[in-house]
């Protein structure tokens, strides 16, 4: 592969539009769904209610048609950071987590890996896998459109109190709609420095101001260009009569349908069980499971 | 004449295994000797700019080989960045790329790159400023985006002749130029060739500058090499090259059309002078009433 492909393989604002039923629902019921999930993944704290979310995620995947390995793709660049962030909590670590009391595993001055920290650090890899699989689904299976007019559908009951809500969904739209654009720009100014014997990333991880430095030549010319586009753009829209939200109609005319209110319902009472069941007993049961097969394994190998 | 670009049965597939899988190239064969003007010619979304990115390794042979000057790219031990100081490659609108302050510190990025020392920097960015006819004293030290356009993109050109390549590779040199301007380009290409003795590669959409300027050319339709010739061979295919989205320079299209009304001069004509000849000789106009 090439070494300079790798920004045309950021998956976030890329539709893809396979029709699917996920991508026929509406843009309103599917962000809704969208944050409750967050908010659940972000609250689950057992290990049986992280695994159900991600074997229904990974089914709402399936259902939508898109490659898993395609919806996961975006977690490569970021896998270093995951790796960071884990030695960093498994190490220092220090509050409690989950209902158990935290015993100490091991220990070396200041340092103490606790059982809390290993059950974080557990928890830390399905929840990212989690959060980028929502995020995925979410822009993979909506168009930009659709899901503008969503949030604004969402937010124009706050339209009474002033909320600039088209504008808000506005900028949000143009934010990601011009990701990738600006990421094939970067991939252009990239070779043509890469032409003039420009080394990126190559030489000394280390050096932290060097490669700084060496970003220069990228980053001047994208905010140039960044500017350049984005004046365009709002001479275009002037130029077709674009005067802000006021008055303005849609050619997407949002509809909810049944199957959108049975997603809903699905997905909210899914959410609830999530939050409110008691997973402790469930968890014993499977470390203690876990645990037994490793005794039993470990004593087959011995005998 | 021994060949310094060499390209056999190249292929390349952007983001092959994902749903934006783009096949680029399927099978491309050219061949470019040393101290050539070559042209690729093509329909828009035909790949020329992916093989042109593969002379100087942006692009790595997927399937295929490329050879340039004696390096066979596909090898993974072959020292890109010096290869890249062999091929300079000057992309569309290459105006973008300037980042830095003054005039002189960006054409001096290239060479500085190499880790040259200061006086042959200072040497060799003289030297390109002057080869895109920049006066050094006048512009080394002017704020890079005071400048024109037209200006602009001199000052880009010379940040890619300041690392002395002995192949340049130009991708539309003079879209987007006003006739004047685009004149004085092509003028300074040809320069480069005849006086420095740089091989030059040439992408462009425009007909009449790749009749005037090319030794040879390759036409390249969907990924695939499917013609090439010197000119004259190139566009004595009206047809031909209208059927691929392409066509003949004007002067040649009148004089076919001058041809078939049943005027019989010669229509492999590429250019207005060479025109305008046969044109006098056709009906017996001398020199002097011509003028």
């Amino acid at each position: 592969m090439s070494e300079f492909t790798t920004f045309r393989h950021i998956t976030i604002g890329q539709y893809l539009p396979y029709g699917s039923p996920v991508h026929r629902l509406d843009a309103r019921a599917k962000l809704v769904m969208f944050l409750v999930l967050v908010a659940v993944v972000a609250f689950a704290d057992s290990y049986t209610a992280s695994l159900l979310l991600l074997i229904v995620l990974l089914s709402i995947v399936y259902l939508s048609r898109i490659p898993v390995r395609y919806a996961l793709q975006g977690l490569r660049p970021a896998l270093p950071w995951i790796a960071i962030f884990a030695t960093l909590q498994l190490l220092f670590y220090k509050g409690r987590y989950g209902p158990e009391v935290c015993s100490v595993f091991w220990s070396w001055g200041f340092i103490d890996i606790t059982t809390c920290s290993l059950r974080v650090v557990t928890l830390m890899v399905p929840r990212l896998l989690e959060f980028m699989i929502l995020i995925s689904l979410l822009t993979l299976t909506t168009s930009t459109t659709e899901l503008t007019h969503g949030l604004e559908g969402l937010l124009s009951p706050l339209k009474r109190l002033r909320f600039p809500a088209h504008e808000l969904a506005l900028v949000f739209t143009i934010a990601l709609r011009f990701v990738p654009t600006l990421a094939e720009e970067l991939e252009k100014i990239m070779k043509a420095q890469a032409s003039r014997g420009a080394d990126f990333g190559e030489q000394g991880r280390l050096r932290f101001v060097q490669r700084t430095r060496n970003l220069i030549p990228l980053l001047v010319p994208l905010f140039l260009c960044a500017l350049r586009r984005a004046e365009d753009l709002s001479l275009a829209m002037e130029a077709r009569g674009y005067v802000g939200g006021r008055g303005r109609t849609s050619f997407v005319q949002l509809k909810s349908a049944p199957q959108d209110y049975l997603a809903l319902a699905l997905v909210l009472s899914f959410c609830a069980f999530i939050l409110l069941y008691d997973f402790t007993a469930l968890d014993e049961l499977v470390i203690g499971t876990i645990g037994n097969l490793i005794r039993g394994s470990s004593s087959l190998i011995a005998h | 004449m021994t060949a310094i670009i060499q390209a056999r049965d190249l292929h390349h597939t952007y983001l092959p295994g994902t749903p934006f899988e783009a096949v680029a190239l399927q099978s491309v064969n050219m061949e470019v000797g040393e101290g050539e003007i070559v042209a690729i010619i093509g329909p828009t979304g035909s790949g020329k700019s992916t093989l042109i990115q593969h002379f100087n390794g942006l692009i790595r042979p997927q399937k295929g080989k490329v050879v340039v000057n004696g390096q066979d790219l596909s090898d993974e031990k072959v020292d890109i960045k010096a290869l890249r100081r062999q091929v300079g490659l000057i992309f569309q609108s290459p105006q973008q790329q300037l980042f830095e302050q003054y005039v002189g510190d960006d054409i001096a990025f290239g060479p500085r790159n190499f880790g040259l020392d200061k006086e042959e920097v200072r040497r060799r960015v003289r030297k390109a400023m002057e080869m895109v006819g920049l006066s050094f004293e006048e512009f080394k030290d002017r704020l890079t985006f005071s400048l024109s356009g037209g200006e602009m993109r001199k000052v880009a050109i010379a940040g890619v002749l300041a690392l002395e390549p002995k192949i340049l590779v130009f991708d539309e040199p003079t879209s987007g130029l006003d006739p004047a301007t685009s004149r004085e380009f092509l003028a300074k290409i040809s320069e480069l060739h005849n006086i420095e003795g740089i091989t030059i590669i040439l992408v462009s959409h425009n007909m009449e500058d790749v009749a005037q300027l090319a030794d040879r050319i390759y036409v390249i339709v969907g990924g695939r090499s499917v013609l090439n010739g010197t000119p004259r061979q190139i566009f004595s295919q009206p047809e031909l090259l209208r059927a691929y989205g392409l066509d003949v320079p004007q002067v040649t299209q009148v004089m076919h059309g001058l041809w078939n009304r049943g005027r019989h001069m010669r229509t492999d004509l590429l250019t207005v002078g060479e025109a305008e000849q046969e044109i006098c000789r056709y009906f017996g106009f001398g020199q002097g009433e011509a003028d």
